[in-house]
């Protein structure tokens, strides 16, 4: 019935083809010219990406602490095992030019005290360890026998440490035989699971699980607000206990007791594993099925400890600085994404309201932004960030709280000069009510106003954030962004600039690409911009 | 064609063309546009919005912003000498001192940030370097006088804001005198005034235009404007000048269509029948982005024929100096031929 | 003009008094107290150190006592520090705080303004691009990341400069370069794109062609005619501008180890040590409100279409 005529173009009396040109298709036509606001969004893109599928990235995790790898530099080719045991030379070999035992020229002894009384530590070390590697290969110098045992038992602990970790736990119900994942059975399902291993009473586990999240909800607590009295402590606590209700309760004790499987299956594997190593049967990396006992379990996977590639280095604590950085991003934009939208939201709301109910609600407003905008506001979210606790949520309630003045102002200006616009009279003159006008008619005029505005936002609102986690008032540990990691990172700067580089850098890309993509949307925005007459 | 045949010739535009590049494509937004000011006479250029009088004037004081503008060809003689070649150091000892201009919002054109004493008495010591302050001062105070505004001695000493349109306009009038120069470009400087205003400054223009000899390229699209001020009067459609001819020929004899149209379409007390309705042109100048050889007025014309969409029309004089561009007042064989050539070119 | 100003200064007034209240209020509000590690004490002694700093009274009446104090400018004992009281801590730092800060506005206007002009007259030339690509960079790059990079080049790298101090280390004006350059950067960046676009849209305005129309020179039309039009927006930028400076001295004083004020505020916000807290941000709060008057005083100057009503 419905032919597929091919629509003709409309002509203009000059026979010439009319194109349409409407706002968005030639902003779009003028962004896609700008090559670095292109740039930009796709970087942006990237990154979003990035930060949104990061648990899915083949990447270590990023609060895993392995002390053993405490700041070990960038690499690509060497494993962390290669690096602990440069490290150790490293060490070893200074030692034994601070002994003489390493014999070097006095030139070159000179050029050491002159590099250590400047600082220069990691100059010394590379130094010694070249010096120390070439004068062992040529034969002129061995390590004592204490130092030999050493590299020695560091060598076999490279070769022979492992990880394991539990991947899924199976129990199969020895009534019905169906076989169940654990992470997916109820608390109390679970509690005869751990007690069946343990050899003790279900209600004994109950009783022992509920003792430690009391425990555990205080400690937290205790972290978030230091320096209250023991009553205090006791009353919050009970507070807390009942805000979380029995399903947040059931929810902790859950994770605990499967924490706890998982470290008995850790045990009970790792001694196999040991043995394994030492007949040397065991292939790296293992992925298996353990037993546990006949109803449950494990699919465990194991991998040599040392035998990690750090591409961009480790942290103070061994962590795995790639993966920090892309967590750190994710928490960053993140914060940056949702933190801007909602000031802007709430910016819309007021701006909107003040700009059209105008008289006393629009003067009430607007002294109150005067005002704000008076105040030193970082000042008082650096008070509110370090009275309060420090964390996330804290942190994004008071940024937002501060960051909607300018969308407000924005937004009301703009509604005011639409207020009288023909096509809201005729809105109006056709019964719709105040709201519909608002947010039907006027917010989607100002949109292209509010987008451009918003996009230049989010690098701000990333670096207020990264602010206030640099000063140590924001995100805090396990948990990173770049503003911590760029803090952590400030101490000890000669000595591991890695740490304060790669994220210095991740950042920055990141605020440039949205700085550029901003950029190219206002200017893609802007009529001014219109090259026609 | 000139009403004083033995005046000087002091301004001549040459096959004059200025293009614009746009992200659509270019605008011609003056292609080939030719006229002659004589001293002491005044120049009407009348047009739509759009028709490419400003940027004629502009295109004369080399004031067209490049990029995205740029005079592509043709000349702009003053007293023999084609302006365009010159260096922007000698333009600049032209500009304001031999050629001024004034401009169509004076609400803009001034500067808000200074007085009108600071920018008056640079423009008279830009051009004349040993005036002194003071003498510039008095010499700005007797022209603002001249312009007729109350108590220049007091109100020199004003800002922009602090005056209103018309009293802008006589400002910036008295700005643009205050040199003396030969030619004075005047673009739209009554649009953005009441009508009542707007009848002092055209009548202040023609006092002291004559007054000092200065020759007037007066720049409107309001007819009457013409008829009651120039001396010749260009016809300007889509970036051409459609029809030149002196003032009173012109409204006796409007050869082109798009001209008659105009007159017409200006509401007369005289006419006889009260009834008639006012005659109007249809449809809507054209956009000169990427346009066709053709008539760009065709589509409009009541009277357009089959050649006037295939070429533009050849410039005739019906004598008088009374030129225009129209095919009706070409010959048959012309028109042929002129087809012809076009049906060629499309074959190709 | 003289009303214009009194009439602002009374305006200040209402924007103090809710800046006091409110942090006032905020850190007391919280749970947790100055003496809450201390808690050990035997209850009386307790009872007398809170007694000392009347915070055995209720609230109000603490708050009574505090405006009271502060309108005969003192700010009153720091609760963590025994030795000096607050006005002797702030006297000792805001100089230098005052110090730096002047110097990162200082180089943020000079070359910001100058960038920017530049650029604007050399449209779409290298020097443009060149000038704000740099300032791209000054507002992509957060402080916290250049103060370091800056100081780990030119500090500890080519060692031109010192790593931190204060005048008083002995290194004399050196030591303020790093800080201070840092500092500006963002400031300097922000103040350069500003006066180019300002800067652009004022040459494309109807009266610097009029000026242009006269036959004027290119570099008069900038400096006589368009220079004003164009510097409001960079003026109206800078109470903001203060405003970060001040949180961004926070930042660089703590890593050039600048003894300012800056300091003592992250210090004192950990410690809970009220008085000082709330010393600290009144200060910062009159110089803002106050440079936020100036700069409306000097906009008002400038701009002779502004009536003062």
């Amino acid at each position: 019935m419905f032919s597929k005529k091919k629509i003709e173009a409309p002509l203009n009396e000059f026979d010439q083809v009319i194109v349409g040109n409407s706002l968005g298709k030639d902003a779009w036509k003028r962004l896609k010219k700008n090559k670095m606001a292109v740039i930009g969004m796709v970087v942006v893109i990237v990154y979003s990406l990035l930060a949104a599928f990061a648990m899915f990235l083949p990447i270590y995790p990023y609060d895993q602490i392995i002390l053993d790898h405490q700041h070990l530099r960038p690499t690509f080719n060497k494993t962390a095992g290669d690096l602990m045991m440069e490290t150790k030379l490293e060490d070893l070999y200074f030692k034994a030019w601070r002994s003489g035992s390493l014999v070097v020229t006095e030139e070159q002894s000179t050029q050491i005290k002159t590099w250590i009384a400047d600082n220069k530590t990691n100059t010394v070390w590379n130094f010694c360890y070249a010096e120390g590697e070439r004068q062992r290969a040529a034969g002129t110098f061995t390590f004592s026998a204490a130092d030999q045992k050493t590299i020695d038992r560091l060598q076999s602990r490279i070769e022979t440490e492992f990880l394991i970790s539990v991947e899924k736990l199976f129990w199969t119900d020895p009534v019905t035989g169906k076989t169940k994942n654990l992470e997916k059975m109820d608390y109390e399902d679970i509690l005869p699971v751990y007690a069946s291993i343990t050899g003790l009473e279900p209600k004994d586990v109950e009783a022992q699980t509920l003792t430690e999240i009391r425990s555990q909800v205080l400690n937290t607590i205790k972290e978030t607000s230091p320096d209250l009295t023991d009553e205090e402590y006791a009353s919050s606590l009970e507070m807390e206990l009942t805000a979380m209700g029995e399903k947040g309760i059931h929810t902790i004790g859950k994770s605990n007791l499967i924490g706890k499987i998982q470290t008995t299956v850790t045990r009970t594997s790792e001694r196999t594993l040991k043995q394994e190593i030492k007949d040397g049967s065991a292939e790296f990396p293992i992925n298996k099925t353990v037993n546990l006992s006949d109803n449950l379990t494990a699919e465990i996977q194991a991998s040599k400890k040392h035998d990690r590639h750090y591409y961009l280095g480790t942290d103070y604590s061994g962590r795995d600085m790639l993966s920090r950085i892309i967590y750190g991003g994710q928490v960053s934009i993140a914060i940056g994404l949702v933190g801007t939208l909602t000031s802007v939201l709430i910016g819309i709301v007021l701006g909107a309201l003040a700009g059209y109910m105008g008289g006393k609600v629009d003067f009430f407003l607007m002294r109150l932004v005067d005002i704000m905008y008076g105040l030193p506001y970082m000042l008082l979210v650096i008070i509110c960030m370090a009275i309060f606790g420090r964390n996330i949520m804290n942190l994004f309630i008071a940024l937002a709280l501060v960051s909607w003045l300018t969308v407000a102002r924005m937004v009301r200006g703009q509604v005011m000069s639409l207020k009288n616009s023909e096509y809201v009279e005729a809105a109006r003159s056709m019964g719709a009510s105040t709201g519909r006008i608002i947010f039907r008619h006027m917010v989607p005029n100002s949109l292209s106003v509010i987008i451009v505005y918003s996009t230049l936002r989010v690098p701000a609102f990333i670096m207020q954030e990264s602010f206030l986690s640099f000063l140590g008032l924001g995100v805090q540990a396990p948990y990173a962004s770049w503003g911590s990691l760029v803090g952590d990172a400030v101490n000890g700067m000669t000595l591991y600039p890695w740490k304060l580089i790669f994220p210095a850098l991740a950042m920055t890309i990141f605020l440039f690409a949205m700085n550029f993509f901003g950029d190219g949307l206002r200017d893609a925005f802007d009529p001014q911009s219109k090259n026609q007459l | 064609m000139s009403l004083k045949p033995n005046a000087k010739t002091v301004l001549e535009v040459k096959d004059l063309k200025t293009y614009f590049k746009t992200d659509a494509g270019i605008v011609k937004a003056v292609d080939g546009v030719s006229f002659t000011v004589h001293e002491g006479e005044t120049l009407g250029i009348v047009g739509e919005s759009g028709s490419g009088k400003s940027v004629t004037n502009l295109s004369v004081m080399r004031l067209i912003s490049s990029p995205p503008g740029k005079i592509v060809g043709g000349e702009v003689l003053f007293e023999g000498q084609d302006i365009l070649k010159l260096s922007e150091t000698e333009m600049r000892s032209i500009r304001g001192d031999k050629i001024s201009m004034i401009f169509q919002d004076p609400m803009t054109s001034l500067n808000p940030f200074l007085r009108i004493s600071t920018q008056m008495v640079e423009t008279i010591r830009l051009h004349n370097k040993d005036v002194s302050k003071k003498e510039a001062l008095a010499r700005s105070i007797e022209m603002l006088k001249l312009v007729g505004i109350p108590s220049p001695e007091k109100r020199i000493q004003s800002y922009p804001h602090q005056f209103s349109g018309g009293m802008r306009q006589r400002v910036m009038i008295a700005q643009a005198l205050s040199c003396n120069a030969q030619v004075l470009v005047a673009d739209e400087p009554t649009t953005a005034l009441d009508v009542t205003i707007q009848a002092q400054i055209l009548e202040l223009i023609d006092k002291l235009s004559s007054q000092m000899g200065t020759a007037v390229i007066l720049v409107t699209h309001d007819l009457g404007v013409v008829a009651g001020m120039c001396d010749v009067v260009c016809v300007m459609y889509a970036g051409r000048i459609v029809e030149k001819a002196i003032t009173d020929d012109l409204y006796a004899r409007p050869s082109h269509p798009y001209t008659e149209g105009l007159i017409k379409s200006v509401p007369r007390m005289d006419t006889a029948n009260k009834n008639n309705r006012l005659f109007s042109i249809e449809g809507q100048p054209p956009n000169v982005i990427d346009l066709p050889p053709c008539c760009p007025f065709h589509p409009r014309c009541h009277k357009s024929m089959e050649v006037c969409r295939h070429a533009y029309p050849p410039i005739k004089d019906l004598g008088n100096g009374h030129e225009v561009a129209c095919w009706l007042y070409a010959e048959e064989a012309t028109r042929a031929k002129a087809l012809q050539d076009a049906e060629q070119q499309e074959k190709v | 003009m003289t009303k214009y100003i009194v009439n602002r200064l009374l305006g200040i007034i209402p924007t103090l008094l809710i800046i006091i209240t409110l942090s006032f209020f905020i850190v007391r509000v919280a749970p947790g107290g100055p003496f809450a590690t201390e808690r050990n004490l035997p209850e009386v002694v307790k009872r007398n150190i809170e007694a000392k700093y009347h915070m055995d009274e209720p609230m109000i009446q603490q708050y009574g006592r505090y405006m009271f104090d502060i309108l005969r400018g003192d700010l009153g004992p720091s609760f963590k520090y025994k030795d000096y009281d607050v006005n002797y801590y702030i006297a000792n730092s805001l100089p230098k705080s005052i110090v730096l800060g002047s110097w990162a506005m200082l180089i943020a206007l000079v070359f910001g303004i100058s960038a920017g002009i530049i650029a604007a007259v050399k449209q779409n030339t290298w020097i443009d691009y060149a000038s704000m690509g740099i300032a791209v960079i000054g507002i992509s790059v957060p402080l916290f990341v250049i103060a370091p990079v800056l100081q780990l080049i030119f500090a500890m790298k080519l060692q031109w400069l010192p790593t931190s101090g204060w005048y008083t280390t002995g290194e004399g004006y050196k030591t303020i370069i790093l800080p201070a350059v840092s500092l500006s950067f963002a400031y300097f960046a922000n103040i350069a794109r500003l006066t180019r676009s300002s800067m652009l849209d004022t040459l494309r305005s109807d009266y610097i062609r009029t000026a242009k129309a006269k036959g004027m020179k290119n570099s008069t039309i900038i400096f006589k005619h368009a220079m004003k039009g164009a510097m409001l927006p960079v003026i109206s930028y800078l109470g903001p501008a203060f405003a970060g400076i001040i949180t961004g001295s926070i930042v660089v004083e703590q890593i050039f180890r600048v003894p300012g004020l800056g300091k003592f505020f992250v210090q004192s916000s950990f410690n809970r040590d009220y008085t000082l807290i709330v010393g600290v941000v009144i200060v910062y709060s009159l110089i803002l409100v106050f440079m936020n008057f100036l700069v409306d005083i000097v906009y008002a100057q400038l701009d002779p279409r502004i009536t003062y009503k």
